[in-house]
């Protein structure tokens, strides 16, 4: 056994002094692996979501606890679950789908402050957080509090209602989970001090600029709706204690027994860094014994690994806007 | 290993070049991953070209380095296609 892994790692007269393992016959069945791989990954994913998929936990109520709990660690009050404002989140999640963008502004021109004026909320303060590709509430929350802009959505004191939305499909390319944050305030609210508040330290937020499309009607796409959160519409009193009910606890929970976002990060970032050691153990192994081989620089192909290793992360990393 | 470094310096910081520009470019279009994509291709055709250029220019180009640069770029572009297909879409 261990002569089968010297042989394979490191260069020996049984491998013609060149590792193994960065033969062309083993290269081509790590290379035919990851191909037949992608597609046996992919097949699975849409034939049996339950075994394999993007585990994702997202929850409204964990995300509104956690945006409480910065706020008040850092000092200010609390806000509340809007119903109003819940809708035009979930309607500008489903307008992003739809119309496949990814932007506080729509390709047509729409901004976040026509759904929220459609939605019903009549705005003093208002501001939206947008993020995509996080799988728990956690990273959502702790990628907006790690950017300055969103970080001051996230704890000013102009806003009293916020709402989340999370809604799932493909989006430029990319099946994802969009979660869509919206803040605001209103005149009538009991908040004598929130035009006082102007003055607080500057937001960098959209600013709820006059409304330019107060002459235009819109109608927010009706698409594809989150499994467990509807979109609210005009209804009595009693549905609306219910729908209040069901937005606090709305969640967006997929837990398949594999998840593959990990599962292919962790798999191809283990197999390059084999790469990048084989390949350095062979240079140093060669430089020492001054062997001459006709091969390629494997310094190439180490930068060349850790250039795959970084893409690899961006990739799978999340993003907020 | 620096003694190879600096004897090809030139090739190596362009080397470097054309990894820092294609990460910045998949960065800066990011969460566009169909672009991503593409700029990733792109950055290991010219991986393999430049390797290939330079052996055939500084060393001797023999058909065995060949294949090795085109294997190792198949084999990022193997495992870009895994995580696309698993992860992904």
């Amino acid at each position: 056994m261990i002569k089968f892994l010297i042989h394979l790692f490191t260069p020996q007269t049984s491998n013609n002094y060149r590792s193994k393992i960065l033969h062309p016959k083993v290269l081509s069945v790590f290379i035919i692996f990851f191909f037949v791989s992608g597609f046996l990954m992919h097949y699975a994913k849409n034939n049996y979501p339950e075994v394999l998929g993007i585990s994702s936990n997202i929850s409204i109520e964990q995300l509104l606890v956690l945006t409480n709990q910065k706020r008040q660690e850092n000092g200010f009050y609390p806000l509340k679950l809007n119903d109003n404002l819940y809708q035009a989140a979930v309607g500008k999640g489903n307008d992003m789908l739809s119309k496949n963008y990814w932007a506080h502004i729509s390709p047509d021109g729409t901004t976040p402050w026509v759904f929220i004026k459609n939605a019903g909320y009549s705005y003093t303060y208002a501001g939206e957080n947008l993020a995509r590709g996080y799988s728990t509430s956690e990273d959502v929350v702790n990628a907006w509090m790690a950017s300055s802009s969103h970080r001051d959505n996230m704890l000013s004191s102009k806003y009293q209602d916020v709402a989340f939305a999370v809604v799932s499909g493909n989006l430029t390319g990319e099946e994802t989970v969009l979660v869509v944050e919206m803040f605001g305030s209103t005149k009538m609210a009991g908040e004598p001090s929130i035009a006082k508040q102007e003055t607080a330290p500057k937001i960098a937020v959209i600013s709820p600029t006059p409304f330019p499309a107060l002459n235009q009607v819109f109608t927010p796409t009706p698409t594809i709706i989150p499994s467990l959160t509807p979109i609210p519409s005009p209804t009595p009193l009693e549905t609306q204690l219910a729908k209040q009910v069901l937005i606090r606890n709305s969640n967006y929970q997929i837990q398949p027994i594999v998840n593959g976002a990990t599962f292919t990060r962790d798999l191809t970032r283990s197999i390059a860094s084999v790469f990048i050691f084989v390949l350095i153990l062979d240079m140093l192994i060669i430089e020492r014994k001054k062997i001459l081989r006709f091969v390629g620089h494997n310094l190439d192909h180490v930068l060349f690994l850790v250039l795959i290793l970084g893409v690899i992360f961006i990739l799978m990393k999340g993003s907020v806007i | 290993m620096i003694e190879k470094f600096i004897k090809h310096f030139n090739y190596y910081i362009s080397l470097l070049s054309i990894f820092a520009l294609g990460l910045a470019a998949a960065v800066l279009v990011s969460p566009n991953f169909t672009l991503q994509i593409f700029i990733v291709t792109l950055t290991i055709v010219i991986y393999v070209v430049w390797g290939v250029l330079h052996h055939l220019l500084v060393h001797e180009l023999t058909s065995k380095i060949m294949v090795e640069y085109i294997l190792i770029g198949l084999l990022g572009l193997s495992m870009i296609f895994f995580i696309f297909m698993g992860a992904k879409v």
